[in-house]
């Protein structure tokens, strides 16, 4: 069935011209390794009952590598035997040594439960296991237990830092006799929360120290490009990478799918969403089970409601898709993931939430509804479609930004591009020094072994730290340790993976005044990073497709963060409109060019929801606005910044309407092709037109506000911002402060290859928002820039 | 391995903290002489085998008053009323006891709060002896765990006041992180738990102070508030002002002996026929319903004729009831559920107790019936929840199911 719609597809008028390249990845045979003779025979026997009496060359060369003592990061593809990597070396010294302790830290609560599942199925029959999960949803009364009981815990990264770290004592046993450490998902933990996870492992190890205990590290990833870097960076330790996968993988057929273009004067193309709905509409007819990957919340709720009805239109029964996203309850999430393993589920929508492990079962078609951001999570999202063996196909529908449709037009690249690396700064300051205060809540910092300084954390001397933190009041220094000297907890104050720990509860009030009860009906939760631009007061806030409005929003410090929302009959959706500001703070590096000069340094961003668009459901089109008054939110970071010298200004037009509208078209295409020289998420990196006026105190950001002030300015002198979106930033700002020259060429290139007349969402930007000069301004100033 | 934003950032930190320092030389040149701690309380340095440490030492006559009670009251406590309160061991001998109290820097707990002062007491050659072992910096801890060591392996059990929940898990903590054997097997009597079963429901809370001036009739003067503790801990390790803290050792002093006291007064109430009221009555009652519910039945009973109403009364009610349909007295528990279920507030309990009993032991459904149907009556006219109305219907429905069944059933 797959075959025969994959070939209509191919050779149907409608969409084969849209279909810009297939590949197919033929089915790979396994490479087999006899199970190693030093596995503990009561294992080898349980492995045989699962039906395992060999194992994958990859596991065979994880056993040898770790049990000649060394770290390991296993990188092989989804389904491909990665757990027992960690597994079976875990289990045999659990075996052998009565004493001996294994931790497992997961990105999430969902996937512990998963493997300890999983390893519940392979444990039955050895009564040494004593398996538990400790994380937020272990009852207090069961804690005592699983401290007492457990020699495997499985758990997370943030219960490692708040719950278990700063009790150290009651764990004791523990972390004297801790034999492995393993990690699965590492490729999640990259980007600030990823430095915040060095720092938990630097504690770690630093409390195992003084248990004298040595863990081994044990760890898993998705392909990235740097797996063996990144894990050197999580656990500060040499690491062997074990990347050639021995196991099996079926026929694949992997489709480029580029919307048909419908207004070639403006360079519109069909809208992407509509046509990835259509693909996974068809797949599901016929009961193919499909996954659909959608590149935010707002457009799984889209991409859902379409694919329902769609669904609903053909088979009548729009049940059988179901949508999934952070900000659902987990009850609603752990019925669709259950829903999907049974097969009551056929389909799902789900943005990047499912790209991780989570046991969803087989599907055999995923549609990737826009470029995913990375070349690591196309193959991730991609790999959720396929079986060891069988066909399975993977749909990839371009957006109209300028890199889905350099993808979608270069498939070499595509198909040939190493996956990002993953970055992470544990010596970033913010988050070191939050690190520090709870390491020396856990044990005082003593001196160093020659007794000259202080011990070091992790590589870093952090003497100047620990005097920062006395100066505080939070340190205090006694017979030259350094103790922590407050009434307060520190690691409440820390989350790993936000600013802020506050999330926002989205409660519906539709029956309460119907039926005047009080009860409070929690519909959804979302983090205080994008509650502004999802819950503002008279936002359509969908769940599964259902629409509420958002009556009132509570976000004020002394009130708990709330939004009430009420269930709404309406065919459109709203899409917040916000105003940006960038000031400097910091300059830190120069760089002088006859054309301009490049600067990279730190900055104030400043981000403001004003108002929303209403967008009707179906046809995508903007059918009217709102106003809305919400806090400025502001987060200092890093940043490069170009700014054009005046006179090639003013040789390029006399108009500063002109000049603003060509730099911010300049500024839109450098944003949009940065992620390939950086090899990171388009969104770890926000772009900004505005000048270089020192930050003011008290600064408000409005709509136009950056475009007056440059029209209005004595000295118009125009600056372009490509800045780090993690607050502190993680290193971005800096290699794009040193790739510019390429950058600007790439961009010239661009233009020049596009074959719009005024600028089209592939290149500028639509040329209803930038203007009909951007897009020749915008040329003439890259080769300026490049000359 | 450091990036350049790692360099910049960290040269400006440096530049900053340059600026810290310079400022802290300052203010450290210009501190006065500490002044010592030791005079203030009327203590002295003393080597406990672990380096110097703060010890104030006070004895008291067993006759000492604290406030209505005897510190030697504690010593009556007979053993049957120890396993009352101490349900997971009780201690062999009261002379043995050791009563602790500990100041600490903060309340969050975890491996980061320090136990600063440490108060505890026991009797010597008839005496009662008080003893604050107190570390003037965070490097005097190990000296302080040295000398409180012998004194938990010496005694025959602690008494402490929400020590359960907070004093000793702390101990604990400082003693793993000391790397010295915490003795996991002590004996522990701690007092917040029989307080709260005695005085919860009629006291507005169940703190010290709140026990001091209403059990006790104890009030204490300018005592210093125990928020405001670790600061003024904080304040003495920085600024060495010693003099805030002596408050802070007053405090502790009070806690400890507030400890023999209370401890004094439950041996009187659990074994003396102490004058009690109804209230108390009842709360010694639901302490002794664990070992000796005879026993406990009939601290009900006196409680009831002392005039306990009310909820607790009530309450009360109920349990003397439960005893009494344990040991098939029916009349007696019939008694009491229909005093129960004329309480002014509507409680499903009592009403369904008697249809039952009527219904299963004498078989006579139509009283059954008929006292499902004035419950509900009253049930619907109190704005009952749905739940308990829901089950009244229920039963409702078999009843009249059964005496149509009754009617029929001989044709």
């Amino acid at each position: 069935m797959l075959g025969e719609i994959l070939d209509d597809l191919l050779t149907s008028p409608s969409t084969g011209p849209c279909i810009t390249t297939f590949r197919q990845f033929p089915a790979r045979p396994p490479v087999f390794v006899p199970l190693p003779s030093s596995v503990d025979p009561r294992l080898a026997e349980a492995l045989r009952a699962r039906g395992i009496s060999q194992l994958y060359s990859h596991q065979g060369k994880a056993w040898a590598l770790i049990e000649k003592g060394h770290n390991v990061v296993v990188v092989t593809p989804t389904a491909s035997g990665k757990t027992l990597c960690y597994n079976l070396p875990v289990l045999q010294a659990l075996l052998g040594q009565p004493d001996a302790r294994v931790l497992y830290l997961f990105p999430t609560k969902a996937l512990a439960q998963d493997q300890l599942a999983e390893l519940e199925g392979i444990a039955k029959a050895l009564p040494e296991l004593r398996m538990f999960t400790y994380d937020g949803d272990t009852p207090q009364d069961a804690r005592r237990a699983v401290r007492a009981r457990a020699n495997l815990v499985l758990t997370n990264p943030d219960m490692l830092h708040s719950g278990i770290l700063p009790h150290h004592t009651k764990w004791a046993v523990l972390f004297q006799n801790l034999r492995y450490v393993v990690i699965d998902e590492l490729h999640a933990y990259r980007g600030v929360f990823g430095s915040h996870v060095a720092n938990v492992i630097r504690r770690l190890r630093r409390l195992c120290r003084h248990y004298g205990s040595a863990p081994q590290f044990i760890m898993a990833s998705a392909t990235i490009a740097n797996p063996g870097e990144l894990a050197e960076r999580i656990i500060g330790e040499g690491v062997e990478a074990i990347a050639e996968s021995g196991a099996p993988t079926g026929d694949k057929l992997f489709l480029c799918y580029n919307p048909p273009v419908v207004n070639a004067e403006l360079g519109i193309r069909a809208p992407y969403l509509g046509e990835a709905a259509k693909l996974a509409t068809r797949f599901l007819s016929e009961k193919i089970p499909t996954i659909v990957f959608a590149q935010s919340r707002l457009s799984t709720e889209v991409l859902l409601t379409a694919i329902k009805t769609g669904v609903a239109d053909k088979t009548g029964d729009a049940g059988i898709v179901r949508g999934y996203r952070g900000g659902y309850l987990p009850t609603r999430r752990r019925a669709v993931e259950q829903g999907l393993r049974a097969g009551d589920v056929l389909g799902v929508v789900s943005t990047n939430a499912l790209e991780l492990g989570v046991d969803i079962g087989h599907l055999d078609v995923a549609v990737l509804a826009g470029y995913p951001g990375t070349i690591a999570s196309l193959w991730q999202q991609s790999g959720r479609a396929g079986r060891r063996s069988g066909a399975s196909a993977a749909v990839f529908v371009a957006t109209s930004a300028p890199l889905d449709q350099f993808m979608v037009t270069h498939p070499d690249y595509l198909f040939g591009a190493s996956p990002e690396h993953a970055r992470v700064n544990p010596d970033n300051p913010f988050i070191l020094v939050n690190h520090l205060k709870c390491a020396a809540f856990e044990l005082p910092f003593a001196p160093s072994a020659d007794g000259d300084g202080v011990e070091k954390f992790g590589e870093v001397d952090v003497r100047p730290e620990l005097a920062a933190l006395e100066d505080e009041g939070l340190l205090h220094q006694a017979g030259g340790r350094w103790h922590w000297a407050s009434e307060t907890y520190p690691a409440d104050h820390i989350s790993l993976r936000t600013v802020t720990t506050d999330n926002f509860l989205v409660i519906d009030t539709t029956a309460r005044d119907e039926k005047q009860t009080k009860r409070r009906q929690i519909i959804a939760e979302v983090d205080w990073g994008s509650a502004f631009a999802t819950i503002y007061p008279k936002a359509i806030y969908l769940v599964e497709s259902v629409p509420y409005e958002v009556q009132e929003l509570h976000f004020r410090e002394d009130e708990e963060k709330v939004a009430y929302v009420k269930r709404v009959t309406v065919d459109y959706f709203t899409d917040a409109i916000s105003a940006k500001g960038v000031w400097i703070l910091r300059r830190l590096a120069e760089r002088e060019h006859p054309a301009y000069v490049a600067e990279q340094g730190e900055v104030l961003v400043a981000e403001k929801v004003v108002g929303f668009k209403k967008i009707k459901m179906g046809t995508l089109e903007n059918v009217g606005s709102g106003e809305v008054e919400l806090p400025q939110q502001e987060m200092q970071t890093t940043s490069a910044w170009v700014t054009i010298a005046a006179d090639v200004l003013a040789r390029i037009s006399r108009s500063r309407e002109e000049l603003i509208d060509g730099l911010r078209a300049v500024g839109y295409l450098l944003h949009h092709l940065a992620p390939i020289f950086l090899l990171c998420d388009i969104r770890d990196l926000g772009s900004w037109l505005g000048d270089t006026t020192p930050a003011q105190p008290g600064a408000v950001v409005t709509r136009e506000s950056a475009r007056r002030r440059l029209l209005e300015a004595e000295r118009f002198n125009p600056t372009i911002y490509l800045y780090d979106s993690h607050a502190g930033g993680i290193g971005l700002a800096e290699r794009v402060f040193d790739v510019l020259p390429l950058l600007f060429e790439r961009g010239r290139d661009t233009l020049g290859a596009c074959p719009c007349r005024f600028g089209c969402p592939s290149c500028v930007g639509p040329v209803n928002e930038v203007g009909r000069r951007a897009k020749a301004t915008a040329a003439a100033l890259l080769r300026e820039l490049t000359r | 391995m450091s990036s350049p934003a790692d360099l910049n950032g960290r040269a400006r930190t440096l530049e900053d903290l340059r600026r810290v320092i310079r400022r802290i030389e300052n203010v450290r040149a210009a501190r006065p002489a500490p002044e010592p701690i030791e005079r203030l309380v009327g203590g002295e340095v003393m080597d406990t085998g672990g380096g110097p440490l703060v010890v104030v030492r006070r004895e008291f006559p067993l006759s000492h008053r604290h406030g209505r009670l005897a510190l030697g009251d504690a010593l009556a406590v007979a053993a049957p009323a120890l396993e009352l309160l101490a349900p997971l061991g009780a201690p062999s001998d009261p002379h043995g006891l050791l009563f602790l109290d500990t100041e600490t820097t903060g309340l969050a707990g975890g491996t980061g709060t320090y136990a600063f002062l440490v108060g505890a007491a026991f009797i010597e050659n008839e005496r009662f002896v008080l003893v604050q072992h107190f570390m003037r910096d965070f490097d005097e801890e190990p000296a302080l765990l040295a000398a409180i060591d012998p004194l938990l392996d010496r005694a025959s059990g602690i008494v402490t006041f929400n020590g359960g929940g907070f004093d000793l898990p702390l101990l604990e903590t400082r003693f793993v992180l000391a790397r010295r054997r915490w003795p996991a097997t002590l004996a522990h009597v701690d007092l917040l738990r029989p307080a709260r079963r005695v005085w919860s429901a009629h006291f507005d809370d169940c703190r010290l102070p709140t026990l001091e001036r209403r059990v006790l009739g104890l009030v204490r003067e300018n005592d210093v508030p125990g928020y405001l503790i670790p600061a003024l801990y904080f304040d003495f390790l920085r600024y060495r002002r010693a003099a805030p803290l002596t408050r802070v050792f007053e405090h502790n002093r009070d806690d400890v002996l507030s400890l023999a006291a209370l401890l004094g007064w439950f041996a009187r109430a659990l074994t003396a026929d102490a004058d009690l009221g109804a209230g108390e009555l009842a709360g010694i009652g639901r302490l002794w319903e664990r070992c000796d519910p005879g026993r406990a039945a009939a601290y009900y009973e006196r409680a009831l004729e002392a005039g306990l109403a009310g909820e607790e009364g009530h309450r009360v009610r109920l349990r003397l009831a439960r005893w009494e349909k344990r040991q098939a007295r029916w009349d007696e528990a019939c008694a009491l559920w229909q005093a129960a279920s004329a309480a002014r507030v509507f409680d499903v309990t009592p009403w369904e107790e008697l249809a039952k009993y009527h219904e299963h032991r004498r078989r006579d459904f139509s009283t059954a019936l008929r006292i499902v149907r004035d419950a509900l009556a009253f049930a619907r006219a109190a704005g009952a929840p749905v739940r308990a109305l829901d089950a009244l219907g229920y039963r409702l429905a078999r009843l009249e199911r059964r005496t149509q069944g009754a009617v029929t059933a001989p044709a």
